[in-house]
């Protein structure tokens, strides 16, 4: 075991932690903004990917215009789910709000078996990374390195938006009192559907990108939203870099747990949480909340 | 009064059933204990938990494993099955009650999911997949009646302890903290006490449901601790009218109901229940309850509009 070999383990661990990045940000970021918790953010991630299968019909070639597409259509998804669904249920308990959610995790997940089948669907590596890249002599998959590119630009794309646009201030004083913002003339309500369908439009690009490394089952929807749901408890519930630094950790985790402990790989993200619960339950960058409600 | 009526009613309707409506009154039993026990957590203290599968499940394996490897008599398992589902409802209620009741929500959801995963990987302990099967009791509660009224009486047991613990003082806490934690508190309710006990009785009583389910289906699988469980608590519960407290029970038959209808004619049955628990949210959130007490209500001002009329 060199160091090769271990860069290998790092980039790997990068790779998983760039689309868990992806699908958590979504998740935190409309959860700030919007104060709701998304449980079928993880069925986004899982269309995203069936999506790019079927908009690239299973061919490498036609990623690129597929991933385009993808992030096309689950603009337009997120958009009218908030407008269909979330939207009447703003001033609902908060209960109410989860179990919707929680009805398009059923609904999405049985609709994708309806319409792709109950099987794997999968795509090759696309052909700009279907050679290998080499680095002290141990061949890297060029395909890991796009993600953590993807991921990264995504991460620094939204820091921009969300800390040099006047729009990106609006949804982080979103975050703060909704009403002072209304009072002050924006339109929240269209602001809100921008929000889900970008937190939307991330998870699917997460799914997508990953379709090349692991097929899609329609049962991956749940297995996401609950890494989603473990990311944004370490990092910090409705923080960016809370969901990006999370990400980091459990991708790292699980690439080198499952060197030294192969059969409690599975268990490990579910221990570094209950950890931070413990010690810091309000998550590493997250605030602790003023009042205990 | 009402609720002793209603077992007395139960009672005698057993010998006048057939085999298969034995075994589907009793599966509405099951799943009312089930759905009751989740509305502990919901309606009275306000938790919605998504892991409630978790405690069914464990219920089952622990009655399932005790007699299938260690030979035990299927009644003694029922200490050990609730003892066992208490203890795992105490575990992942110390993590998840904390801070918020969104993190509540989110935590029941992914523990209920990792021991999901782990019967279903831990193929020397719990069978895996293949689950454990042949688990037919001995004695005559192999036989259906004498089950049937095994299972009313633990349905009994637990709903009249549901209904005692409504109007104890720590039912009155529990909903003291639902409706504004910081008051209760500052009365000197202790919140995370509270309700962790509500929570390791809500998953003791789960855990008693899953025990008669596995002796009911005579196997046991990972699927009983699968995250679609939790939904058929929670879709009953919905469906039924979260704020009455038979509600979770009758919604629990009216469950049983549609899932025979639709799956006669359907492999996609989630789909439906998606679709069920979206109607009923954003349309009638106060579930089947909400809407005879609408009925009746409009009925009422009818008869007073027409007698003031005539």
């Amino acid at each position: 075991m060199d160091l090769g070999f271990y860069l290998l383990q790092l980039l790997t661990g990068l790779a998983y932690a760039s689309t868990l990045f992806l699908l958590a940000v979504g998740l935190s970021l409309i959860f700030g903004a919007m104060g709701i918790v998304n449980f079928a953010h993880g069925s986004f991630y899982m269309l995203g990917a069936y999506l790019l299968y079927a908009f690239s019909r299973g061919q490498a070639e036609g990623f690129w215009t597929g991933l385009i597409l993808v992030l096309a259509a689950a603009l337009v998804i997120g958009a009218l789910v908030e407008r269909l669904f979330i939207r009447p249920i703003y001033r609902r308990p908060e209960e109410y709000q989860i179990l919707l959610t929680y009805a398009l995790l059923l609904i999405l997940e049985d609709l994708v078996r309806f319409l792709f089948g109950a099987g794997y669907r999968s795509l090759p590596t696309p052909p700009a990374f279907s050679s290998p890249l080499f680095l002290l002599g141990t061949p890297f998959p060029s395909y890991y390195l796009f993600l953590v590119g993807l991921a990264g630009l995504s991460a620094l794309l939204l820091w921009a938006f969300l800390y040099r646009t006047r729009l990106g201030a609006w949804v982080r004083a979103a975050t703060q009192d909704r009403e002072m913002l209304e009072a002050l003339g924006i339109n929240v309500p269209l602001l809100y559907t921008g929000v889900f369908a970008m937190g939307i439009a991330l998870a699917a690009l997460g799914g997508a990108a990953l379709l090349p490394l692991q097929a899609a089952t329609p049962g991956m929807a749940v297995d996401a939203v609950i890494q989603a749901f473990i990311v944004v408890v370490i990092g910090g519930l409705g923080s960016v870099w809370g969901a990006l630094l999370g990400a980091v950790l459990i991708g790292l985790l699980q690439a080198f747990g499952i060197l030294f402990l192969p059969e409690m790989a599975m268990v490990f993200p579910f221990a570094l949480m209950a950890l931070v619960l413990l010690l810091r339950p309000w998550g590493l960058l997250g605030r602790p909340p003023a009042v205990r409600t | 009064m009402r609720l002793g009526l209603l077992f007395l009613g139960l009672l005698l309707l057993g010998p006048i059933l057939s085999e298969y409506g034995l075994k589907l009154v009793s599966e509405a039993l099951i799943l009312g204990l089930y759905a009751m026990a989740f509305n502990l957590l919901f309606h009275q203290a306000g938790l919605l938990s998504f892991g409630q599968a978790a405690f069914f499940g464990v219920g089952a394996y622990a009655m399932a494993l005790l007699v299938s490897r260690a030979g035990w008599p299927f009644l003694a398992t029922l200490p050990v099955a609730v003892l066992a589902s208490a203890l795992v409802a105490f575990i992942i209620g110390f993590l998840s009650i904390r801070l918020t009741r969104i993190y509540f929500t989110m935590l029941t959801l992914a523990f209920a999911q990792l021991l999901y995963a782990v019967a279903h990987k831990w193929y020397a302990f719990t069978g895996g997949d293949n689950g454990i099967t042949d688990l037919r009791p001995a004695g005559i509660l192999g036989e259906s009646l004498p089950f049937y009224y095994l299972t009313l009486l633990l349905f009994a047991l637990g709903v009249g302890f549901l209904a005692a613990l409504e109007r104890s003082p720590f039912g009155y806490a529990l909903r003291g903290l639902r409706d504004n934690r910081a008051r209760a508190e500052a009365v000197g309710v202790d919140g995370f006490r509270h309700l962790l006990l509500a929570f390791v009785l809500s998953g003791a009583l789960s855990g008693v449901a899953g025990f008669l389910q596995g002796a009911l289906q005579r196997s046991v699988f990972p699927d009983y601790l699968f995250w679609t469980r939790s939904a058929e608590a929670i879709i009953s519960t919905i469906l039924g009218g979260s704020g009455v407290f038979l509600g979770p029970a009758v919604g629990a038959a009216a469950f049983l109901f549609l899932r025979v209808l639709v799956q006669a004619n359907t492999e996609y049955w989630p789909f439906f229940l998606g679709l069920l628990l979206l109607v009923m949210v954003l349309f009638f959130p106060r579930g089947l309850a909400g809407v005879w007490e609408n009925l009746a209500g409009w009925v009422a001002r009818g008869v007073r509009r027409g007698a003031a009329g005539g």
